[in-house]
């Protein structure tokens, strides 16, 4: 089950003046900052603000835009041609959230799993590797695609047990391409009652900024987030963070 | 993007001719050429020559390669566009069945009971066939796709970071590791270069350069000559923006553990040091302590035993006096030194790895008739001044202003070559 929008954290946070020290340092020259794997953003150490750090593994069939949504998440150029993603390739995407109850600001390090479909049929270990201490999965259809749509709940009942303890969130793309679209309002509103998953609609060109984005990235923190509390209480630590691994990595 | 439209690439079964894909030029070859290019090829075989390729007199060139018996590839350069040799198409043909191999793995290529089934296979391979078919007439200063050399940067003060990637490697479970920047080879374990053949040190490369936008990645990968049919992985991980840093492995250790034990690990101490290396990147792929004279326009220098070159394509001429002409495009500049590097090599230095690649044929009976290996030669052209000179260990192949005099070209190129290896060792 998912948690209402904006229940735990400050949603439309990077409309707020208040957020703009913060995601000045996932920005660059007006795009998005590329990081490497021994970098993160850099805040002044007085600010105290942790990293915490989440895997996240995204599923679905063979040109419904994995790898466009990874870059798309990551700002990154979107690949304008499909070109099968025959390996698995991950990309790290930070985003600074505020908690509203504390007012607390952390910075979600995504690590986004994205592997081609044909790579996990011709390599046993593939998928196993996708799952690997996995927190979050994004089931993704095309809104130009009803196969996909359809082979949904497929997808999810092969990928997750009842017992894993993941967020899922379901993402449909080529939302731009409405004229096209395949599945209607009330399927996806019939989908989210069935199976009480949100379903976020991406889309379009990726030079939309932040706000194309946001409420996924603050869906996926929010519910992360939540779960991590939930199995804090339940060994009763106080606080998540203490939990994940925080800054073992170098400033930039 | 000029290539894109005048090279195209064929790909189709050798014993049927079936079209299985074509790459390249917008617009495509009508079906009724590719079967002629395919039938006359057949035709050859079906007399005991084989075709390899032709020429027309606009310049247009046809290469043909049949690849374990079941594949066939056709290169075909329009004339128009930039010039592309002989030599430089059927190195393309060799490289894309690498790849080919690469992705797919020898068995998938040669076994043809479903050929549906392969198209769709074959679509995998895309994505590194049209960085090759854009490599030739590449204006970055990649030339190996072509001279079958990695492509690598030097660094000036490399011994900390060699230390590194050997435990990184180590820690791994591996022996082969590799550093590179910006898509050139930085630094590499002891094994990288001696066990692994050159051409899949060159794929190697293109591959991970294709990933360049990925935090890390798991790539099985089948090398076509150490194991053409059992996949090993490729894990690469981008420590700063373009900078890479790769190892070839067994089942482990797993991507997200190699990622989240061993990289800070190992590599958090050296972000200096790998910032540097992207700043040199920045200006030269030599180190700041070589300076080359002014009227160097290009230069290519292989390392023959270790199969490494490298290639400095200056941006701007320092000290240059006021009344000297302006630098040729980076890009004209490659261009010609693809060009002299293939003259070279085809007419003088003929050296055993090109007539390995069958590529020599029409222009071949000059060189046949020397009983000596030429060490030296130049070329005068209305654009520049080239020099090629080789030893037993290096290959120079340099582009010099025509105010240089001709008689001084080969004082600049012994002194141009000396002073390279003496500052980097390489
Ligand atoms: N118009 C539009 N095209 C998209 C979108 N997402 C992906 N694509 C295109 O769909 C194709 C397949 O996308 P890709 O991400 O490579 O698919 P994957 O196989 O799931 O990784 C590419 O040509 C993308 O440019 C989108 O949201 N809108
Ligand atoms: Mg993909």
């Amino acid at each position: 089950m998912s948690v209402p929008p904006g229940s735990i954290i400050v949603s439309d946070w990077h409309r707020f003046p208040d957020s703009r020290e913060f995601f000045s340092r996932i920005l660059h020259n007006k795009k998005r900052r590329k990081f490497g794997l021994l970098e993160a953003p850099m805040m002044p150490p007085h600010m105290n603000v942790d990293i915490v750090r989440y895997k996240v593994f995204i599923s679905g069939k063979t040109g419904v835009g994995k790898s466009a949504l990874a870059a798309r998440l990551a700002g990154l150029d979107f690949p304008k041609m499909h070109y099968e993603t025959t390996g698995i390739e991950t990309t790290v995407v930070f985003w600074p959230v505020r908690l509203k109850e504390s007012g607390r600001v952390l910075f979600f390090r995504f690590e986004l799993w994205d592997c081609g479909e044909s790579a996990i049929r011709r390599f046993d270990h593939m998928l196993p590797s996708c799952k690997e201490q996995v927190d979050a999965i994004l089931f993704l259809f095309s809104f130009t695609d009803r196969g996909s749509f359809d082979d949904l709940s497929n997808q999810i009942t092969r990928i997750t047990e009842s017992s894993d303890r993941v967020v899922k969130l379901v993402v449909g793309t080529k939302f731009d391409l409405f004229m096209h679209t395949d599945v209607t309002e009330s399927d996806v509103t019939h989908f989210q009652e069935v199976w009480g998953l949100p379903i976020f609609r991406v889309g379009g060109d990726v030079s939309a900024g932040l706000g194309e984005i946001a409420p996924l990235l603050n869906a996926l923190a929010e519910n992360l987030w939540h779960q991590d509390c939930m199995a804090a209480s339940s060994v009763s630590i106080s606080t998540p963070a203490a939990l994940r691994e925080t800054d073992s990595e170098i400033i930039v | 993007m000029l290539q894109a439209e005048t090279l195209q690439l064929l790909c189709l079964t050798s014993t049927s001719g079936v079209p299985l894909f074509s790459r390249g030029s917008a617009k495509q070859l009508p079906f009724s050429i590719i079967g002629s290019l395919n039938g006359v090829h057949m035709f050859g075989a079906g007399h005991g020559a084989q075709l390899m390729s032709c020429e027309t007199d606009r310049g247009s060139r046809v290469v043909w390669g049949v690849f374990q018996e079941s594949l066939m590839l056709i290169a075909v350069s329009c004339g128009g566009g930039p010039a592309i040799s002989e030599l430089q198409l059927s190195r393309l043909l060799e490289n894309v069945w690498n790849c080919m191999v690469l992705v797919l793995g020898q068995d998938e290529l040669a076994n043809m009971r479903n050929v549906e089934r392969l198209k769709r296979e074959l679509r995998s391979c895309y994505r590194l066939i049209d960085l090759l078919l854009e490599r030739v007439s590449d204006e970055q200063g990649f030339m190996g796709d072509l001279t079958q050399c990695a492509d690598c940067l030097l660094l000036s003060n490399s011994g900390l970071l060699q230390e590194a990637l050997d435990s990184f490697t180590q820690a791994a479970e591996s022996e082969f590791g590799c550093l590179l920047v910006h898509g050139r080879v930085a630094q590499a374990t002891e094994k990288w270069w001696s066990r692994l053949s050159s051409q899949e040190v060159v794929v190697l490369s293109v591959l991970v350069h294709s990933l360049s936008g990925a935090s890390s990645c798991d790539y099985p990968v089948f090398l076509p000559q150490g194991s053409p049919t059992v996949a090993i992985r490729l894990l690469s991980f981008q420590l700063l923006p373009g900078v890479h840093v790769c190892v070839l492995c067994g089942p482990k250790p797993s991507l997200y553990k190699a990622e989240n034990e061993l990289i800070g690990r190992f590599w958090s101490t050296f972000v200096e040091n790998l910032r540097s290396c992207l700043e040199q990147a920045k200006h030269s792929t030599l180190p700041p302590s070589v300076s080359l004279r002014w009227d160097i326009q290009a230069l290519l220098l292989i390392n023959r035993e270790s199969r490494r070159a490298v290639t400095v394509c200056p941006r701007v001429r320092s000290g240059a006096p006021s009344e000297a002409t302006p630098l040729l495009s980076s890009g004209r500049r490659l261009e010609l030194l693809r060009l002299f590097y293939t003259f070279a090599m085809t007419r003088y230095f003929n050296p055993q790895e090109a007539s390995v690649s069958s590529a020599l044929t029409t222009s071949e009976d000059f060189s046949q008739g020397f009983t000596h290996v030429p060490v030296q030669c130049y070329l005068v052209t209305d654009e520049c001044k080239c020099y090629g000179l080789q030893s037993s260990q290096h290959q120079l192949f340099l582009l010099m202003d025509l105010s240089v005099p001709t008689f001084a070209l080969r004082t600049v190129a012994t002194q141009t070559l000396s002073a390279i290896t003496a500052a980097t060792g390489f």
